[in-house]
């Protein structure tokens, strides 16, 4: 039972000045194994505030970051399952899930997050599922002025993965689940 | 003359029965008339046993006669004389052990009288059998055994499953009852994967009070605790450094935690429950040692439910809790020695919280090696007056042993002697308990 954290696309000063306040009081430490953030925090100060939830941080670069540090992709093992991390502004036309679907096959990896539309998605396909976890901070995209800020929290449990997305709709935080199990068809990489 | 008599040190203490020294007779003084008539010729240093002058009741005489038998035994250290007299003793005991146990309704009153003499050590395997009679774990009657065992370890292994789950599984195991079928079929299709509502606050980010995930993440911090306390256990003894055995004492120690919410889990049951499973564990029957997490589980239930008051923080200062039985032990000691009480706690203020606290809450478990205090819990658990009251005077008697140098020291020599208790002769000490019986 593995908690990981994907999500992103803060644009912390620029464009929001933090996470939701009920996002904050839900996000403790001690409860999470590790984040994975797709990028454009921007600053300093949001890369400590996640360090301090959970000390396993993974993080790549979105192209307002100022720590250039990070890199473009990056992937790792979670229990049964690869994830692969890149922010999407890479991966031209933006958002779209056939680009996104080759990127997964060259990172190959069963599960890919990537963000930079802002918008929360979570798309199965041969090659495996993608998953955008949208703006924690319902910051403008380059695209529209209209983000719920969203984040996604996974349940790694074996070859099973519960997603539970985070939602604030009208103020009010809405939480959904998705349930999907590693298939034969995945299992090949 | 007779006021006086009244601090005074009773003659039986200064008999010479376990005191190296033979006593210095006392000066002629008005007072010294009514002390100790046995002291007055100083015994030679292999005397016979002087019987006491007080008459005591046949329990008593039955229990101290066999108990001075095996200590004379002992003390007199002619090794050859001491193995044979000692084994012989031994065998003798397990025989009647094994008459007793072998009865179609097990007398629990001549059990308990077995007991207190001390159950045999050895491959017999007869200590398992006795410890869970005499805590009401197996019924009297031999024909039931069988079926309350079974029925006591299937019960345990339900607490298993209900209590060891992490919530993941939980969530599972309930959707498989409820045949979500409809699930099967997303592995298959590919497109925008739908999305289901979460009901009752059920995702791990929640608070809810009925939400598992935030009822796992409080328990977290028990359940960390008791992983510490479990690898410290016993470091020394290769038993507790097996994998195995300390994930049992873990599960064990973890579900009696969720049982029992008054209480949840004290540092130093640990301690209390290693005896436990390391005598159950030993048993030379394969099919009892295969279930000995299960039946350690009950037992240390049933052990501890005397001693729950003990554990509660708020009990503390109740007629219950903690300080209630420390200062029954401290009343005990006013009672039987006078003069090492007003020593103790009125010369040199050593209160029975700087050393008792650890002897009754973990049941002497730390002052003597394993082996010794195996046997003590034979006493403790075999006293028909019942664990809590038997350990208060075996702890007064511990005192009393070593009275003289109590007597001698000040605050820091007597805090240092009572909280690293010297080694001792057992069955002395508990001979001594036994002369403290009957005064509650």
């Amino acid at each position: 039972m593995v908690l990981v954290l994907a999500l992103g696309d803060l644009h912390v000063p620029h464009r929001a000045a933090d996470l939701p306040a009920k996002f904050k009081s839900m996000l403790v430490p001690g409860k999470i194994q590790h984040i994975i953030c797709t990028g454009n925090l921007c600053v300093k100060e949001v890369h400590d505030y996640l360090k301090s939830l959970c000390p396993d941080l993974h993080i790549t670069r979105g192209e307002y970051d100022e720590d250039a540090r990070y890199p473009e992709t990056k992937t790792l093992t979670i229990g049964q399952f690869k994830l692969g991390l890149c922010h999407g502004h890479q991966v031209v036309p933006w958002g779209d899930l056939d680009s996104l679907a080759m990127l997964q096959r060259q990172l190959d990896v069963d599960i890919l997050v990537t963000g930079h539309t802002h918008q929360f998605k979570a798309y199965k396909h041969e090659g495996g599922v993608v998953i955008n976890p949208g703006s924690a901070t319902g910051a403008y995209s380059s695209v529209t002025y209209d983000v719920n800020p969203s984040f996604v929290l996974m349940d790694i449990d074996g070859l099973r993965v519960v997603v539970y997305v985070y939602e604030l709709i009208d103020g009010e935080v809405k939480v959904d689940k998705i349930d999907f199990k590693k298939t034969a068809t995945m299992l090949h990489s | 003359m007779r006021k006086k008599a009244a601090r005074a040190v009773p003659e039986w203490l200064n008999s010479p029965l376990w005191s190296a020294a033979p006593p210095v007779p006392a000066p002629p003084d008005p007072y010294g008339a009514d002390l100790s008539p046995s002291s007055s010729p100083p015994p030679p240093p292999k005397p016979p046993p002087p019987t006491p002058p007080v008459p005591p009741p046949s329990y008593e005489q039955a229990v101290g006669s066999s108990r001075r038998a095996r200590g004379e035994a002992v003390r007199e250290g002619e090794d050859d004389d001491d193995d044979s007299r000692g084994a012989a003793l031994q065998a003798h005991l397990l025989s009647d052990f094994k008459l007793a146990l072998s009865k179609k309704v097990i007398n629990t009153g001549e059990l308990r009288r077995l007991a207190c003499l001390g159950v045999p050590d050895g491959s017999a395997g007869v200590r398992p059998l006795v410890w869970k009679l005499l805590l009401g774990y197996l019924p009297t009657e031999h024909a039931f055994w069988p079926h309350e065992l079974e029925k006591k370890r299937s019960q345990y292994n339900a607490y298993k499953d209900e209590f060891l789950l992490n919530p993941s599984e939980k969530i599972r195991r309930f959707e498989k009852s409820k045949l979500l079928r409809k699930k099967e079929l997303n592995s298959e299709k590919i497109g925008l994967l739908p999305r289901s509502v979460v009901t009752n606050e059920e995702h791990p980010l929640s608070f809810g009070k009925s939400s598992l995930w935030n009822q796992y993440f409080q328990e977290s911090e028990i359940v960390e605790q008791i992983d510490r306390d479990v690898k410290r256990t016993h470091p020394d003894m290769p038993f507790f450094s097996s994998k195995t055995n300390q994930e049992s004492l873990r599960r064990i120690l973890i579900i009696y935690s969720k049982l029992n919410s008054s209480v949840r889990y004290v540092q130093g049951m640990n301690e209390v429950l290693a005896p436990l499973f390391y005598v159950f564990k030993n048993d030379p029957d394969p099919s009892n040692s295969a279930s000995a997490e299960a039946d350690t589980f009950f037992c240390f239930v049933e052990l501890l439910s005397g001693f729950k008051d003990n554990y509660c923080k708020h009990l503390d200062n109740s007629q219950v809790g903690i300080r209630s039985t420390l200062s029954k032990l401290s009343q005990l000691l006013k009672r039987h020695d006078k003069e090492l009480w007003r020593h103790m706690e009125i010369t040199t203020k050593v209160y029975p919280q700087y050393y008792a606290f650890r002897w009754i809450t973990l049941l002497l478990t730390m002052e003597f090696t394993f082996n010794v205090c195996i046997h003590i819990w034979d006493a403790i658990l075999g006293d028909p007056e019942g664990p809590q009251d038997t350990l208060t005077r075996i702890c007064c008697a511990m005192l009393v042993l070593v009275r003289r140098r109590l007597l001698a020291g000040d605050f820091t020599a007597n805090i240092q002697l009572l909280q690293h208790y010297p080694p001792t002769n057992i069955d002395h000490l508990l001979h001594i308990a036994n002369r403290l019986r009957g005064s509650f």
